[in-house]
């Protein structure tokens, strides 16, 4: 979660779809048509590093009694939608978490902190625990002999992992790769 | 919009990395200075933009929202570019170790054959840290070898084949006529560098 990340910087140009709270003159290349102003309640796609700070700061209050709302609102984006969730919640460890998105994890991680969703945060808690063991699984089954290729399973397992859990199954599979060489060549 | 030339950037700056994580000797490819000059240009026109929005300043949310998004996407672009230089000098910084700090420190240029591919700065930089790395070595620390091998040393002696030829080359210890193909039995120690350098073969 560094500022160099460059997973972590990928993960903060993903567009989510956002509401426009106020008339913004001069911002319509957000839209794209530069030279109009932003409508109230347009819905634009805003790439995370934008919308998360929009969505924090707030504009003047108009009158006293209201209470100051902030430039943009997110809209519920599909990828933590209960359809999803659900989906998790039936059975993670076969689930493609690859077409939802190439970095689920970092995203929820940031999704659950900007609006303290502490179901959601347990929901992928979860998730990460059920596929943590699958990931194990796949990676402790590795044949010492080099230019093998991984079983077909292996091979379709890899296919659905987001990029936070492909570096696990890296990691994984190289340290059992390197322990079971060692202890062959002694 | 502003940030997508940054998007690619960082795109290229992860291929760059998974390129290197999948074979360790491989070279840096080549530096984006169109794409960079271009993200430059950019956080140009951010900025007098910017100076333009300070100048009419009438207060009032419509300026303040307008500001706000002009110095995120700056701060996009600044992040991208300093992550995209970040991970190829990561890469510059293990080449400098690997490969230049041996034997007798012939020189820098030559070592790295991607010196193309790199930007003025990064090749200055290259050699700067190389001078450093040497430095340290001649400090204090000069009876350890610092830039040597990391494995840890199981046998005294080793058998050693020449893969290429290099006609008799001297060492601190002594002098080895490598021929091709002939077989030695030496002292690790003496042979570490020529096994990195890619001379002889460990058997």
């Amino acid at each position: 979660m560094g500022y160099y990340d460059v997973d972590e910087i990928l993960a903060a140009g993903t567009k989510f779809s956002c509401k426009f709270n106020y008339d913004i003159p001069g911002l319509g290349y957000l839209e794209g048509n530069p030279g109009r102003q932003l409508n109230k309640n347009a819905k634009i796609e805003l790439p995370l590093w934008l919308a998360s700070v929009l969505a924090i700061v707030t504009g003047d209050q108009e009158h006293d009694d209201e209470e100051a709302l902030p430039f943009v609102q997110f809209l519920s984006p599909e990828m933590f939608s209960s359809k999803v969730v659900n989906a998790i919640k039936s059975d993670a460890p076969t689930l493609d978490v690859h077409s939802i998105s190439g970095q689920f994890y970092t995203l929820g991680i940031k999704w659950a902190t900007l609006f303290s969703d502490v179901e959601l945060a347990g929901v992928i808690n979860k998730m990460l625990l059920e596929r943590a063991l699958e990931i194990n699984r796949h990676a402790s089954s590795v044949s010492v002999d080099a230019g093998v290729a991984p079983s077909d399973s292996t091979g379709t397992l890899l296919m659905t992992l987001d990029e936070f859990e492909k570096k696990l199954y890296k990691e994984t599979h190289d340290t059992y790769r390197d322990a079971k060489l060692w202890l062959s060549r002694r | 919009m502003y940030g997508d030339l940054a998007n690619k950037l960082i795109l290229e700056a992860k291929r760059t990395q998974q390129l290197v994580n999948t074979n360790a000797s491989s070279e840096l490819p080549m530096f984006q200075e169109e794409m960079v000059h271009l993200i430059l240009k950019e956080v140009s026109q951010l900025q007098r933009n910017a100076e333009f929005l300070k100048l009419q300043e009438e207060g009032g949310k419509v300026s303040k929202c307008q500001y706000f998004v002009t110095m995120l996407c700056m701060e996009r672009n600044k992040r991208c570019l300093l992550a995209y230089e970040k991970v190829r000098s990561e890469v510059l910084a293990s080449l400098a170790w690997e490969h230049n700090g041996m034997e007798f420190f012939s020189d820098i240029t030559g070592k790295t054959q991607d010196s193309g591919n790199l930007s003025h700065y990064e090749q200055e930089y290259l050699k700067e840290y190389s001078q450093l790395v040497s430095d340290m070595k001649t400090g204090d620390l000069i009876d350890v070898d610092l830039s040597g091998s990391l494995t840890p040393p199981s046998d005294v002696f080793i058998d050693v084949r020449v893969l290429r030829d290099a006609g008799e080359i001297q060492t601190e210890y002594g002098v080895f006529n490598l021929i091709k193909g002939s077989q030695f039995f030496v002292r690790q120690a003496d042979v570490e560098r020529l096994i990195q350098q890619g001379y002889l073969q460990k058997l």
